[in-house]
């Protein structure tokens, strides 16, 4: 009986706990993204008053699937930058994680260091870099190539530009113009990676500390060197967390809006800064609620991939 | 003979490991302190030829001084963005950990029907991006604008503080949730039964035995959330015009334009605006550390 009346309330606690957690997510959350998903069937603009709408069914995602040459350009420019962010920050945040990892003087010290880009706010890392690329004489990067004898004294690069990288070779140049790549873009790709390539740090120098030292004093009397066994040890044993890093980056990075935005405007297309120019400067709201509906489902799928790898994982 | 073979390769392979722990220290500070720098360039100096001039000759902190006085333009608009800043992001805390705290302790500790459901959905939730609802929310809050307008009220939503705190609370409720169910899964069972033996209720065994215990998680989710509020950009540019709810990142995206350099201004600013985070973050670095592996890693 006494069982009994436990289990109840316990239940009805759990609901209780949860109930405002859950009712400001479906408001505001789950609420918004239905009635993106309406809106979408909609050409919606606004008028003095309000907003006027007309039911059009699905032409707004035919347009973006068959007619909008923009729409495709925009979802191969967030992969390059998505791509090849990943792989910056991987082998940054490994190559870091794996030299603080050894035992040094003033170990600490660095370790508190290297979390400043990551609590930099992403507004303020923005201007910073836009400063730093400054295509002119005053420009920092500019300076520093001087300074090292990389560019002759009166040559400065405008970073910021559209040149596109390795133009002049055959097939990659051709392929680099059809992803959409620029210096720009690589620039802004360099400036995101120096913000979180601590973050993937961290989480790799977590894991990297819960491997046991005999484990490496073994390879080593069997003669495998460092190359090896960071290969056969190291890597495995960290597969659980870069598998756990790269979903989870994916996500962020596709979504990507603050940095481009802030540096470039609109010059930049990526899927993220397309949906804010559709709805926000156009004012097209149904057509940029089709856009954003597309995104959200993207990265919902994703997620799903995200949560599952935590729960293969988890240990209860 | 071999015995010093050994201790030659040791030491070079120690100068390596301090030429690269040097590369990672001055990759890592390098931008941060031309930041700095920066803001000591007096206006005039600000667009000489880098390649000699690193340091200014004329060193000032006016730029920074500016920031604080009230009676110049940028200045008031500097700090009525910094005081809305702290405002929201410190509600927004305070809101998040109250409701977080609740749901995650339900969601880690009691048993019922379709918690995995709600855990999953959590998570997935807090994954979509706010410039993917910017336009919903935007048509949204027009529409309950024009309706207070209709009934004459003076109440209204955009330009607001409030509207932000609303809108970023969602946001990042469900991280909240997701890292305070991590860090109470790593709290005992046993302890909490133990209490409950000894006649406590389930709500005075959450607060007086598994709250105290997770107040490192407590600090360090606290401050997360600080962090990704005083961050936000895309519904601060969007829902913020006057300095009645503008934030820090808007004010500091608003400063120059392409006929203007005002890097001098943004410099100062900018170093400002990024004590408030990178002081918590150090502070606080063991519990962050904590708290970023238990919430990405471990459910």
């Amino acid at each position: 009986m006494n069982i009994k009346r436990q289990e109840i309330s316990s239940k009805q606690l759990a609901w209780v706990l949860l109930s405002p957690s859950i009712l400001i997510i479906l408001c505001v959350v789950i609420g918004p993204l239905v009635f993106a998903l309406y809106l979408s069937f909609f050409k919606a603009e606004p008028i003095i008053g309000g907003i006027s709408t007309k039911f059009i069914g699905i032409s707004n995602y035919i347009y973006y699937f068959f007619k909008d040459p923009l729409f495709w350009s925009s979802v191969r420019i967030t992969a390059y930058f998505t791509i090849v962010s990943l792989i910056l920050e991987l082998i940054l945040g490994i190559g870091f994680a794996l030299v603080l990892n050894k035992s040094f003087i003033g170990r600490g010290l660095v370790r508190s260091i290297i979390l400043l880009p990551w609590a930099l706010p992403t507004v303020v890392n923005a201007r910073m870099w836009e400063w730093i690329y400054a295509g002119s004489s005053f420009g920092a990067l500019n300076g520093l190539m001087k300074v090292l004898h990389i560019f002759p004294v009166d040559y400065d690069k405008v970073w910021l530009g559209f040149d596109v990288p390795l133009q002049n070779v055959p097939i990659i140049g051709q392929i680099m113009e059809w992803l959409g790549a620029s210096t720009a873009l690589n620039m802004i790709i360099l400036a995101d990676t120096w913000k979180v390539t601590p973050l993937v740090t961290l989480l790799v120098l977590a894991a990297l500390q819960t491997i046991p030292e005999d484990y490496y004093e073994a390879a080593g009397i069997d003669g495998a060197n460092a190359w090896k066994q960071f290969w056969s040890i190291t890597f495995p044993l960290l597969r659980p967390v870069l598998l756990v890093v790269l979903v989870l980056r994916t996500m962020e990075l596709f979504r990507v809006f603050d940095i481009i935005y802030i540096l470039m405007q609109y010059s930049i297309r990526v899927v993220g800064v397309y949906t804010f120019e559709t709805g926000m400067k156009f004012l097209h709201f149904g057509r940029g609620s089709a856009l954003s509906f597309l995104v959200g489902l993207f990265i919902l799928g994703i997620a799903l991939i995200y949560v599952k790898l935590l729960y293969s994982e988890e240990t209860y | 003979m071999k015995m010093r073979k050994v201790k030659i390769r040791k030491s070079i392979s120690r100068i390596i490991l301090y030429l690269l722990v040097t590369f990672i220290v001055i990759w890592t500070l390098a931008p941060f302190t031309w930041l700095f720098l920066s803001g000591l360039f007096p206006h005039k100096e600000l667009l000489s030829d880098r390649a000699t001039n690193w340091f200014p000759e004329n060193p000032t902190f006016k730029n920074f001084q500016v920031m604080f006085d009230i009676k110049s333009h940028i200045g008031q608009r500097f700090m009525y963005a910094f005081r809305n800043s702290l405002i929201i992001s410190g509600s927004v805390t305070i809101i998040c950990l109250i409701f977080g705290t609740l749901a995650a302790y339900a969601l880690a500790r009691l048993a019922f029907p379709f918690k995995n459901n709600i855990v999953m959905s959590l998570i997935s939730i807090r994954m979509i991006p706010t410039v993917a609802l910017v336009i919903p929310f935007f048509v949204i809050i027009r529409t309950f604008d024009y309706f207070f307008i209709n009934i004459n009220s003076s109440f209204h939503f955009y330009d607001t503080k409030i509207n932000l705190i609303i809108l970023y609370v969602t946001f990042i409720l469900g991280f909240v949730i997701w890292i305070m169910r991590g860090f109470f899964l790593t709290i005992p069972h046993e302890l909490e039964e133990a209490a409950r033996i000894d006649g406590c209720t389930r709500i005075q065994a959450l607060t007086k035995i598994i709250l105290p215990l997770s107040a490192p998680g407590l600090v360090a989710t606290g401050i997360f959330t600080f962090l990704l509020a005083w961050d936000e950009f895309v519904l601060a540019l969007v829902f913020t015009k006057t300095t009645n709810s503008i934030t820090v990142p808007v004010f500091i995206t608003s400063l120059g334009s392409q006929y203007i350099h005002a890097f001098d201004q943004i410099a100062a600013s900018g170093f400002i605006a990024s004590l408030p985070p990178i002081v918590l973050a150090l502070l606080f670095q063991k519990f962050l550390i904590k708290g970023l592996t238990a919430g990405s890693t471990k459910g």
